[in-house]
């Protein structure tokens, strides 16, 4: 039997100012039918772009060094855009990462559908049949993925669906020409956990229900886990491991695999490091830090509707501990860490720091209060001013906030780089020089060097890869020892905030659902809501479980 | 899909240097500019049309400056009469042949570069001079401040440039101060919207908001934040709005509310040199050409200059 | 929808008024005495004071503005010094040959921009894409006046191929007015030799005014086609097997169509801007000629009458361009 894909020796280079950039190096990769393999890597790994190329829509400006790769025995490494159509679509189709970027915002998704089967049908050289036939098939396709009101969600636009529908529509998409092999390019990432795990559970239903051959790149090794039997491990454009997925989660052979596999933070495993720091901070400054009472934040949109972004929220941060808030999208997370550093003025509620009430400053004291507190975020790319050097972005908050000398920053400035361990020469750089997580260490350099005493951090790691993410994890816990910090942790990834912090609230459209000490709160969590969150968490990242 | 852009040479350079602990020396400081700078420069020479551009405006700068000294009828300019010379067309003599009053059209068509040049720069830079901190404003501050604003902007910009110009004009009466006044006032709105359009999406940016929680007042902000992210279109607009202004001055000039005959201005040659059509037709060809020219070379100039300076036309 | 429309019809009405003043305020606070404007260089004292209490000009600023207004509600935009006639009745009588002009000047814009943009995108860096855009920035480069004149010497007198200037030949006597467009009105009293001469007449200035514009068109739409074909939903299209043809024709087009409508929008009032230059090189009996004859003679109230006209055709048209977004564009239909 011929293998349904074989990739052989592929190289591929793109071109760029500074000389062409070896993507991918010597890649090697069979499936056969009935396969579901997953492929897993980090950005700048090169998976999107092998599994681009396997559709041919590559990145432009990019040339085939050497290798070929063929499917079910035709060569398709330079096929003509002629023979492609009969291809696409049709033998091999493709999910995308983020459902929203993905559909035609101008187009209803009946539309979109059909139009996806008018055109197969053409390729296949039958004739289009009837609109009224193709509306049948597509409602059809979109039973399929599990959605409900077919007749009406026929005639909707993509704006009008959720993340997880429009995911799902995407894939009802790709079922349309009754694909031989499936490409799933990250389907899970874009989502909210809990809809993360809905999709890999209908991916794996379909993949039994029509016995579909997949291949699904991530960097999320939970979900490669869920859908793949079969799975490869690229670093640097190549593969470096691959075989059964039990084993290479087992047992890592290559050395950047036990690496990666070692960063993955377990929900299901209790940090040894949570009880040790409990006992060596003793309560010497006892006493709240932060205290937050019927803080509540009310947005007004243009057509007058009123949305209640936070609803009276209560809480209490002491002083030194590592405070978590978990919760979705859309839970109003981010917008209470925003109105606790008073970056948006609550609607009602007060705001205690130090016991001071900061709710109701402005101008000059609200201005020297922000020495005090400060925050981290999630993007660190668009932190950063991208026309200042490193050096200006760390230096700024001395230069506004204090009348040091200039060679003093500059000389503070060198220190700050040394503490969050980047090289004194960075100062030099600009930011789209640097790496993700080195643009995450710049962030942090500038939001302690005016000495806070309370750091927020919303998301700080959810942009980076997951190697990094357990660095920068790392070094957090280390700075906050060492300079006093306390911290208020906001993510929706519960391995990280079981692994880092001392109490946890769970927040659920703009309310608190749950709170106290973190191990009880996952072991033992009270409220549904709660439980479906560690059981989805669960499904995503159960590496260890296998 | 983001490549690391990373640039192995500076890297090494940088780490060759953090070794040894010597202070860097300025290339090595600046690696990261001159690498920008010189990635500028190959995306613009690489272009034909871009390089074009270039070409006249420097071509255009260079008669500005030294028309004067150039030309071979220097009198020519200030409405010299030589009636025995009148209407001849192009020799030797006179390369682009005489005007009406035995004048040579080579020698005031290069003269005129300098009064088109005056023209465009009052009118661009008090355009932007005007409406860019407006734009800055109604786009940071919103609220009442931007909608003000913005309402009379889109007030001057519900009439045509060209109609309320001459209606301006109409009433300051003709003349080449009024007519570039004209212009500069409905020009800078134009700049308000550019420039609040980017502000707005710059102000969403998540460094503003960190330029705020680390306590920075409004005008900081702006001046180090906003403005700096807001200058490549400025520039482009304001390269491109050079051409577009030297075009509307000349336009005026040809209805007759510009620029008066004999100052040497080209759209008021040609609206005396319409009288002369079609049989002397070198008259109204060549200070044409020059406007045309010119206008041409602006425009190149600032569609290479977007190019390599929106970085969404950029995919290297 | 009709709420939208109805909105859009109350922010045309205040665009309105406030053109008006502003006209008002521009044309009254600039400096110089406008009743000497009028008298002209000669006149003694008696004349300028005479026309000074005839125009109301001796009355306060904020007093004559409300007369102004209170005139233009009544639909009143004074009396020509020249002609002496009604300014709303002249410019009524001359706006439909602008009006068919631009609409002309348009047509040909948008049917060849379009889909020059489009091929010059899909060829993108082609030797097509390096003619278009050569062409397409000469084309916004070109004085209108002078290549008005290039077209008239090349095309009238050298070749003799059409008609000099002008609408209509004066032997012709026009068609019974109903539109007031003579391309329209000759074919509605089925007089098809009038409809070619007035057909030979428009294309020379119709070229000019459209040149320009269609040179924007085609960059706006270049431009819009090549960020659109890189979006992400273009990719998955193409993945899932759609012909490139149709991605291109239909798809892409559509998405691209939003802002190369809004520089149709623009490119109208520009046009109607431009008719100023073009009508004066074709002698076009348009608003634009009537504007720029009158303020040469400092005739001041045509001026302004023809301004408020354009204005208030601009608005319209971007009026229509808002409605014309909303139709393609299911996310605005909402607001």
């Amino acid at each position: 039997m011929i293998a349904l894909l074989d990739i052989q020796n592929y190289r591929l280079d793109i071109g760029t100012f500074d000389g062409p950039v070896h993507v991918l190096k010597g890649i090697n990769l069979t499936v056969n039918r009935g396969d579901t393999l997953g492929i897993v890597g980090e950005s700048g790994s090169g998976k999107t772009v092998l599994v681009r190329s396997v559709l041919g829509i590559g990145p432009r400006n990019s040339r085939v060094v050497e290798g070929s790769i063929s499917f079910d025995g035709q060569d398709i490494t330079a096929l003509p855009e002629k023979d492609w159509t009969k291809i696409r679509g049709i033998r091999i189709s493709m999910i995308f990462q983020d459902p929203m970027t993905y559909l035609n915002p101008l187009f209803s998704i009946g539309r979109q559908i059909s139009d996806v089967i008018a055109a197969h049908e053409k390729a296949a050289g039958q004739g289009v049949s009837s609109k009224a036939a193709r509306r049948a098939r597509t409602e059809e396709l979109l039973d399929q993925v599990g959605l409900p009101n077919l007749s009406m969600l026929f005639s909707q636009y993509p704006h009008q669906l959720s993340g997880g529908m429009r995911q799902r529509i995407l894939i009802a998409m790709a079922l349309a020409g009754k694909p031989d092999l499936l490409i799933a390019d990250e389907p899970t990432t874009a989502l909210d956990v809990t809809v993360q795990a809905q999709v890999l559970d209908l991916i794996n239903s379909l993949v039994e229900k029509l016995n579909l051959t997949v291949i699904m790149i991530s960097h999320d090794i939970g979900a490669i886990a869920t859908v793949a039997k079969r799975c490869a491990v690229m670093y640097k454009g190549e593969i470096v491991e691959q075989g059964l997925t039990r084993d290479i989660l087992n047992r890592p052979q290559h050395e950047y695999t036990q690496r990666l596999l070692a960063a993955v933070p377990d929900i299901d495993v209790a940090p040894e490091k949570a009880a040790a720091r409990a006992a060596e901070t003793p309560s010497a400054k006892p006493g709240h830090l932060l205290e937050a009472i019927d803080l509540k934040k009310v947005y007004r949109s243009q057509s007058g509707s009123e949305v209640t972004a936070v609803k009276s929220i209560s809480l209490a941060v002491k002083t030194g501990e590592i405070f978590g808030v978990v919760g979705e999208s859309g839970s109003g997370k981010s917008t209470l860490a925003r109105m606790l550093l008073r970056l948006i003025k609550p609607t009602s509620g007060d705001i205690i720091f130090d016991g001071q009430n900061i709710s109701g400053l402005s101008g000059e004291p609200l201005r020297q209060m922000r020495r005090h507190m400060q925050f981290v975020f999630q993007n660190p790319h668009s932190a950063l001013n991208g026309r200042h050097t490193i050096g200006d972005a760390i230096g700024e908050p001395l230069r506004i906030q204090t009348n040091m000398s200039r060679r003093d920053i500059e000389a503070r400035t060198e220190a700050l780089l040394d503490i969050v361990q980047l090289p004194k020469t960075f100062k030099y750089r600009y930011p789209h020089e640097l790496s993700g997580g080195q643009k995450q260490r710049v962030c942090i350099a500038r939001a302690i060097a005016l000495n806070p005493r309370l750091l927020i951090l919303d998301e700080p790691t959810s942009a980076l890869d997951i190697s990094v993410q357990a660095q920068v994890l790392d070094f957090l816990q280390e700075l906050r020892a060492e300079l006093n910090l306390t911290y208020v942790f906001i993510s929706h990834n519960l391995a990280v905030i079981r692994q880092i912090c001392d109490r946890t609230i769970v927040m659920k459209r703009g309310e608190i659902v749950e709170q106290g000490e973190t191990e009880q709160i996952f072991l033992a969590p009270r409220e549904d809501y709660t439980k479906a969150l560690i059981e989805s968490g669960r499904k995503t990242s159960q590496a260890a479980n296998l | 899909m983001t490549a690391e852009p990373m640039n192995s040479q500076i890297d090494t350079q940088i780490a060759a240097s953090a070794d040894t602990q010597r202070p860097l020396t300025f290339r090595e400081r600046h690696a990261s500019q001159i690498r920008q700078w010189r990635l500028y420069a190959h995306m613009f020479r690489k272009s034909f049309s871009s390089m074009l551009g270039l070409t006249l405006v420097v071509l255009f700068l260079l008669l500005a400056a030294f028309g004067p000294l150039l030309v071979p009828y220097p009198e020519a300019a200030s409405g010299a009469i030589n009636m025995s010379a009148k209407l001849q067309p192009p020799s030797s003599t006179y390369w682009f042949g005489t005007d009406e009053m035995g004048a040579d059209i080579f020698s005031r068509v290069i003269m005129g570069a300098r009064t088109s040049l005056w023209i465009g720069v009052v009118i661009t830079c008090l355009a932007a001079l005007i409406g860019v901190p407006l734009g800055i404003l109604a786009g940071y501050r919103g609220g009442w401040v931007r909608a003000v604003i913005m309402r009379v902007t889109e007030l001057f910009l519900a009439v045509p440039g060209l109609a309320l110009a001459l209606a301006i004009v109409a009433a300051l009466g003709p003349g080449i101060t009024n007519c570039v006044l004209a212009l500069a006032i409905v020009w800078w709105p134009g700049y308000v919207r550019l420039v609040e359009a980017k502000t707005l999406s710059v102000k969403e940016e998540l460094f503003i908001e960190s330029a705020r929680s680390i306590g920075a007042r409004t005008p900081w902000i702006l001046w180090h934040h906003i403005l700096p992210n807001c200058l490549s279109p400025i520039i482009v607009k304001m390269s491109m709005d050079m051409g577009m202004a030297i075009l509307s001055a000349a336009s005026l000039g040809f209805i007759g509310l510009g620029a008066q005959p004999p100052s040497p201005e080209w759209g008021a040659m040609i609206s005396v040199a319409r009288t002369y059509m079609p049989d002397w037709w070198w008259y109204s060809l060549f200070p044409g050409a020059a406007i045309f020219l010119t206008v041409l070379g602006f425009n190149l100039l600032g569609d290479g200059l977007r190019d390599i300076l929106d970085p969404r036309s950029r995919d290297r | 929808m009709l709420t939208f429309a109805f909105r859009k019809v109350l922010t045309l009405i205040g665009t309105m008024i406030g053109i008006a003043a502003l006209t008002f305020l521009i044309t009254n606070v600039a400096p110089g005495d406008p009743a000497r404007l009028v008298a002209g260089p000669n006149a003694t004292e008696d004349m300028v004071a005479t026309i000074r209490t005839e125009y109301g000009l001796d009355k306060s600023l904020p007093e004559q503005f409300f007369v102004y207004m209170g005139d233009l509600a009544r639909a009143d935009l004074g009396t020509s010094i020249v002609t002496t006639r009604p300014v709303l009745e002249e410019v009524m009588r001359y706006a439909p040959a602008t009006l068919e002009l631009v609409f002309v000047a348009m047509f040909l814009g948008i049917i060849v921009g379009v889909p020059l943009g489009m091929l010059s995108a899909v060829y993108k860096d082609g030797p097509l894409d390096q003619i278009t855009r050569i062409f397409s920035i000469s084309g916004v480069a070109l004085p209108a006046f002078w290549f008005g004149i290039i077209l008239q010497l090349t095309f009238s007198v050298d070749l003799e191929w059409l008609p000099v200037s002008g609408r209509l030949p004066l032997v012709t006597r026009p068609p019974d007015t109903v539109t007031g467009l003579l391309l329209v009105d000759s074919l509605i009293s089925g007089r098809f030799s009038t409809f070619w001469v007035s057909l030979q007449h428009i294309i020379l200035p119709a070229i000019v005014l459209s040149f320009p514009c269609l040179a924007s068109i085609l960059r706006v739409n270049r431009a819009e086609m090549i960020e659109v074909l890189q979006s992400d939903y273009i990719v998955a299209a193409r993945a899932h097997g759609i012909s490139s043809f149709r991605i291109v024709a239909c798809y892409a087009l559509k998405n691209a169509m939003l802002p190369t409508l809004a520089m149709i929008g623009l490119r109208f009032g520009w046009m109607l801007g431009s008719t100023v230059l073009v009508e004066t090189v074709f002698d076009w009996p348009g608003i634009g000629l009537y504007a720029v004859s009158s303020a040469l003679s400092s005739d001041f109230k045509p001026v302004v009458g023809v301004t408020l006209m354009i204005g208030f055709f601009f608005i319209v048209a971007n009026t229509l361009v808002d409605l014309a977004y909303a139709w393609i564009d299911p996310r605005l239909r909402k607001a």
